[in-house]
């Protein structure tokens, strides 16, 4: 058994209820690195580019990745992944929480489900015994229901992770919930469980991991440990979590507003970190591994309703759902992120869609004869509800929506495109990138559709200036390396990436566990070669040039920030033409956004190459070849 | 007066410690806000999305006292 592996990995055919185990393929986690690069390869290579989504030729896969479950700091995360029914191109989502360590100390790194079951079913693991199971007595309940009834009738000490009735009726932004309040939100992959009759997962394991070098891994933790226990972001963290963050945001002008209409919350006191504290908390909660506790369990009481218990809100729900909706005290927040996580819907997308569709409301595009007799305002939990259980039933106009913010304008019209707040069918993170342009190009150009996480650069546009785009392409290269490595090896970021760890001491921690004796230097050449891997098939299931799926909606370009700290400010499509011409010669792909050969034979990608050349999408060759270095580091500008 | 202000992240480099890793001790006059203290050593308080104070959130008008340990928190992207 390879070093930082469990060792098996798991192919189910869920149309036969077929189990079959095979040793894991040490020579492909190497050069995938596992997690999302190796989800990223194998749906490559057997998802056909013309599979339904939804359909029995999908696959999807968990992968707990080669650092998940060892002895370090944080190594709690575990992949999804899967051909995405909302972006119709490689999508991957990932959660904390424990179920990542609980698969491999099960004995397992990857499952890999293909099909469609013929009646729900959830997949049990318990050490060596697998088992799909009847999960007839679970379907139609919420997650944040189903989760505690599972492990009282499993044991408490099962891993469970569940969708909701979103997920089961194929609304395609569901997420999957794990450990009460964890969730891999994005890109719909709850969706295809649901799709797949497949409505939880539970896992108990009790195995260990093998590791290269414990005693040097211990030393190396130890050292690490101590660091960060005086690191001086860990007490805020700890108490606040990611929603400290509110207030700084509307203060510089980032944080959506009503559907991103502008950038400054004149209610922001209400929904801030400091309200979550005084208001909703009742205890801190960590993922395995972690001390952070950066996870708020906390209590949300709206009067005439029962309270309700959930842990967050964290800043992109406090934002999606709080200013984006008009809400103006953290209850109300807390409620609708309750609400949202039992059903089984991304806060995230679910926050956005919501907010489009209250523009729609607010324009006169929806009416109350569309919404059952109610209104949908600004503001307004009760009509959020509502609105939220039309999406999850798909009933009426809800069906328009079950979409994504995308979808749905296309069945409205009448130039709601414009404020679908979405890149490739994903809505937005809870930045405003108008006049933030290296963040709007993070979205732009986000291999999943837009999302913060592969590329966050506030602090960059802050520094260097907002109105200046020019150089904002090879920062954003560089963070589209960097932070999906915590994707593919299962730490967290928040932990990992945000303490003062440098990337090479993350790869030494590696190396301690897997002894691949890598440096940096390929740990961002690997990660690269999955960036390029991932467009390549978006190319092909989309069978069109690139560029045309990276522009934002038009809001972006056309409205001005109305309001605020920020008013008058906003990017011309010129700018947006030309920040995407900076970063396709960044990436070496050609100003169709398409990669070239060149940049995909350095990369080891020429299969790749080859098949998009078939579809006359490979990029043409670049006049002055390709970048040596494609991506660099910012250094922030000495005081 | 004296204070102490920490900082980790990108602020760190901006901060400048002197007595460790993470820690600047500042002496400044009796009614300075955070803000202006940050403004007075060139840390550009725009970079600072929170002030942590004895266990709370404050803001940038805030008057430390003597001997006081600001910590001072960089912006975060969340999960």
């Amino acid at each position: 058994m390879a070093n930082g592996l469990a060792g098996t990995t798991l192919r189910i055919n869920l149309n036969t209820g077929e189990i079959k185990r095979y040793p894991t393929d040490e020579k492909l986690m190497r050069e995938w690195f596992g997690g999302r690069g190796v989800i990223a390869k194998i749906l490559y290579d057997e998802v056909p580019r013309d599979a339904d989504p939804f359909g029995p030729e999908n696959l999807f896969i968990m992968s707990a990745g080669v650092m998940s479950g060892c002895f370090i700091p944080s190594g709690a995360k575990i992949e999804f992944g899967s051909v995405s029914p909302l972006t119709n191109g490689h999508g991957d989502s990932n959660m904390g929480g424990h179920l990542g360590p609980a698969l491999k100390f099960a004995g397992y790194d990857m499952v890999i489900m293909s099909g469609i079951s013929p009646k729900p079913i959830y997949l049990f693991i318990d050490d060596d015994k697998v088992e799909l199971r009847d999960a007839s007595q679970y379907w139609g309940m919420g997650s944040l229901e189903c989760e505690p009834k599972m492990k009282k009738d499993l044991g408490e000490d099962f891993e469970i992770a569940t969708i909701g009735p979103a997920g089961e009726n194929g609304i395609r932004f569901s997420c999957i919930t794990h450990d009460f309040g964890r969730q891999a939100g994005r890109t719909g992959q709850g969706a295809v469980m649901g799709s797949k009759k497949l409505k939880a997962i539970a896992v108990r394991g009790t195995g260990g991991i093998k590791v290269h070098d414990l005693q040097k891994l211990t030393e190396y933790v130890t050292a690490i440990i101590k660091r960060t226990q005086t690191h001086p972001n860990m007490a805020p963290w700890q108490k606040y979590g990611t929603a400290f963050f509110i207030d700084w945001s509307n203060k510089n002008a980032v944080i959506p507003v009503r559907n991103f209409q502008t950038t400054y919350y004149e209610n922001i006191e209400g929904i801030s970190g400091e309200a979550l504290v005084e208001k909703c908390l009742i205890t801190h909660k960590a993922c395995f591994g972690c001390w952070m506790n950066c996870g708020k369990y906390t209590k949300a009481v709206i009067p005439g309703k029962q309270a309700v218990y959930l842990e967050g809100p964290e800043y992109e729900t406090g934002s999606l759902c709080g200013s984006n909706l008009g809400m103006t005290d953290i209850n109300q927040v807390a409620y609708l992120n309750w609400l949202m996580d039992n059903v089984g819907m991304d806060t995230m997308s679910g926050g956005g869609v919501v907010a489009f569709a209250m523009e729609c409301f607010q324009r006169g595009l929806i009416t109350t004869e569309d919404l059952e007799g109610h209104t949908l305002n600004w503001g307004s939990v009760e009509d959020a509800e509502h609105f939220i259980d039309m999406v999850v039933h798909r009933r009426g106009i809800g069906e328009y929506f079950s979409g994504g913010s995308k979808r749905a304008a296309e069945k409205i019209g009448r130039g709601s495109e414009k404020f679908a707040m979405q890149v490739k069918g994903q809505e937005i993170s809870g930045y405003d990138g108008r006049y933030a342009p290296g963040m709007l190009l993070s979205y732009m150009t986000c291999d999943i559709g837009a999302h913060h996480n592969r590329s966050w650069t506030i602090t960059v546009d802050m520094a260097e200036g907002r109105d200046k785009i020019e150089g904002r392409a090879k920062v954003v290269v560089y963070l589209q390396h960097i932070r999906p490595l915590f994707d593919c090896w299962c730490i967290c970021r928040l932990f990992w990436g945000e303490l003062d760890i440098e990337p090479e001491e993350i790869v030494e921690a590696l190396n301690h566990i897997t002894g691949w004796n890598i440096d940096a230097a390929e740990a961002f050449k690997t990660s690269e070669k999955i960036w390029n891997l991932v467009r390549c098939h978006y190319l092909e299931r989309n069978k069109a040039n690139g560029r045309t799926f990276d522009y934002p909606p038009a809001r972006s370009w056309e409205d001005k920030i109305p309001t605020g700290p920020s008013a008058g400010k906003g990017l011309s499509k010129e700018q947006i033409e030309a920040m995407l011409d900076e970063y396709y010669a960044c990436r070496g792909w050609d100003n169709n956004g398409n990669p070239s050969r060149e940049v995909l034979h350095d990369l080891k990608l020429d299969f790749a190459a080859d098949n998009i050349e078939k579809l006359g999408l490979l990029g043409k060759p670049l006049p002055n070849g390709i970048p040596t270095v494609r991506g660099e580091r910012y250094k922030p500008k000495a005081f | 007066m004296t204070i102490f202000l920490r900082a980790g992240g990108q602020l760190r480099a901006m901060l400048k410690p002197d007595i460790d890793h993470y820690t600047r001790k500042v002496e400044i006059d009796s009614e300075q806000t955070i803000g202006e203290i940050l403004t007075a050593i060139s840390l550009d308080p725009a970079y600072v999305a929170l002030v942590y104070v004895d266990g709370k959130m404050k803001d940038l008008s805030f008057k430390p006292s003597e001997g006081q340990t600001i910590t001072l928190q960089p912006p975060v992207s969340g999960g």
